[in-house]
């Protein structure tokens, strides 16, 4: 674990936090599925791209950042609940960064892709989990939706992250900054 | 013909209606710590007679805040058809979990009580109360204001080494961010289309076809976040920026006594709904 904040973790949070906000308010972050739910989620993505490249404190703020804004954003009254909306998205980035780490010395692919796959899946079922202690929705409907949801979201998340990570891995060579990694 | 991708206009983030009312003047940090205790003690409130006290006061703050309430109103009337649903979901299925109180219908797996008549009711108030506080507060002050006011609470733990100034410059970057970013993605839209690309043409059933649609652009976004993440890097370490580094405020804050006031107002309605036995 690093001692504080980096300037690379700051500006990457908060860049992150922005790509979150931004497809939340735009709906963009929003995929229609026919089901209970209604929409399945890919804003969750940033929180786990935070985790997997500048581990799990920058995936715990990002994630934070998704809670609150889809807390002071929602149109469902189950997202209106802190308890629903905020606290399980703190653990998302976490996970993904764990997943990450215990993989990548077999295959950096495969690291990252299931990483992004077990991230979305802790989305999926500690938001539910939280919705049925809660009581906004009944253990068979969390099933449903999760079933329905969960599963698009997990392949969705997964091939958007591998696009990103191994985008930026190869930016990352030529990155500007020297001295990040010093500081 | 444009609408379709003008998404930096339909931005509400920090959204500030300048009425210069008392709520409007009040310190910030006092109004962000009031609005946090109010919503916690609003979520664990389970009586008809608490949220009935809890929707009383959203209106009267949106009244003496001199903001017109269809600001308040707008942000619940796209959820309606979410809590009909709900609602309807909740008397459907939830009796089974709340089968004390009175049972008025009982019809195979339909259970209806008074308790989970309570729950429905309960769940819909609570969330036009949250929507009606929290627009108070996005409403009456502004995002300096309130990432201010966020640095100054947390600075407590700053004893326990919790970064609270790196916490409170990343909500800068990120409020900061979003409309360029939202000016970028317009951008990307228009030169997506301009190459024949489309979005949102497709049926809503062919959901493979709408999340191929989204590629083209989250992707990009993505890249863009991270390349520009770069050029900040850059520029904030060639300016000798030190994480951790001890700094003064160009704004300080000053509570007075009719700040202290309004605290001691809110915490009495956060402890009256968290402890008060209401009898319904």
């Amino acid at each position: 674990m690093k001692k504080s904040l980096t300037v690379r973790d700051i500006v990457i949070a908060g860049v992150l936090g922005a790509v979150a906000i931004l497809l939340g308010v735009t709906r963009l972050g929003y995929i229609p599925v026919p089901t209970a739910a209604g929409n399945a989620t890919i804003m969750h993505i940033p929180a786990i791209i935070g985790g997997i490249m500048q581990g799990p404190v920058v995936g715990l703020i990002v994630g934070a950042i998704f809670g609150i804004s889809s807390f002071l954003n929602a149109t469902v009254p189950l997202f209106k609940d802190p308890l629903v909306a905020i606290l399980p998205r703190l653990f998302i980035g976490v996970v993904s960064w764990l997943i990450y780490v215990g993989l990548r010395r077999k295959n950096e692919y495969l690291a990252v892709g299931a990483a992004a796959f077990i991230g979305t899946l802790t989305n999926t079922v500690l938001v539910l989990t939280m919705a049925v202690v809660r009581h906004y929705l009944t253990a068979g409907v969390a099933w449903t939706v999760g079933i329905t949801n969960g599963i698009p979201e997990a392949i969705v998340g997964t091939i958007v992250t591998l696009a990103v990570v191994l985008a930026w891995k190869q930016i990352g060579k030529t990155q500007k900054s020297k001295i990040s990694k010093d500081l | 013909m444009s609408s379709e991708f003008e998404i930096s206009r339909s931005i509400t983030i920090g959204q500030y209606v300048p009425t210069g009312s008392f709520i409007h003047r009040l310190d910030p940090r006092i109004k962000l710590l009031v609005f946090v205790i109010l919503v916690v003690a609003i979520a664990f409130n389970t009586s008809y007679f608490g949220n009935a006290i809890g929707l009383v006061l959203s209106l009267y703050l949106f009244w003496a805040s001199k903001i017109p309430i269809s600001y308040g109103l707008s942000g619940v009337k796209p959820a309606i058809p979410f809590i009909v649903i709900l609602a309807v979901l909740q008397l459907l299925f939830q009796g089974q979990l709340f089968s004390d109180g009175r049972v008025y219908v009982d019809y195979g797996f339909v259970l209806i009580t008074s308790e989970s008549i309570r729950l429905v009711v309960v769940s819909a108030v609570r969330f036009i109360e949250i929507i009606f506080l929290s627009s108070v507060l996005t409403l009456s002050t502004s995002t300096t204001e309130l990432t201010h006011s966020i640095q100054s609470l947390l600075s407590p733990l700053k004893k326990i080494k919790f970064p609270v100034h790196e916490i409170s410059l990343i909500t800068t970057i990120a409020i900061r961010f979003v409309p360029t970013f939202a000016i970028e993605m317009e951008k990307m839209m228009k030169a997506q289309a301009s190459r024949g690309a489309d979005f949102g043409t497709g049926g809503w059933w062919r959901i493979v076809q709408r999340t191929k649609e989204m590629f083209p652009i989250i992707i990009p976004l993505f890249n863009i976040a991270l390349s520009r993440a770069e050029d900040l890097i850059l520029a904030m370490e060639s300016r000798c920026y030190t994480p951790g580094g001890e700094r003064s405020s160009y704004s300080v804050y000053k509570a007075i006594a009719k700040d202290y006031l309004v605290l001691l107002v809110g915490l009495f309605f956060s402890l009256l709904l968290l402890f008060y036995p209401f009898p319904f």
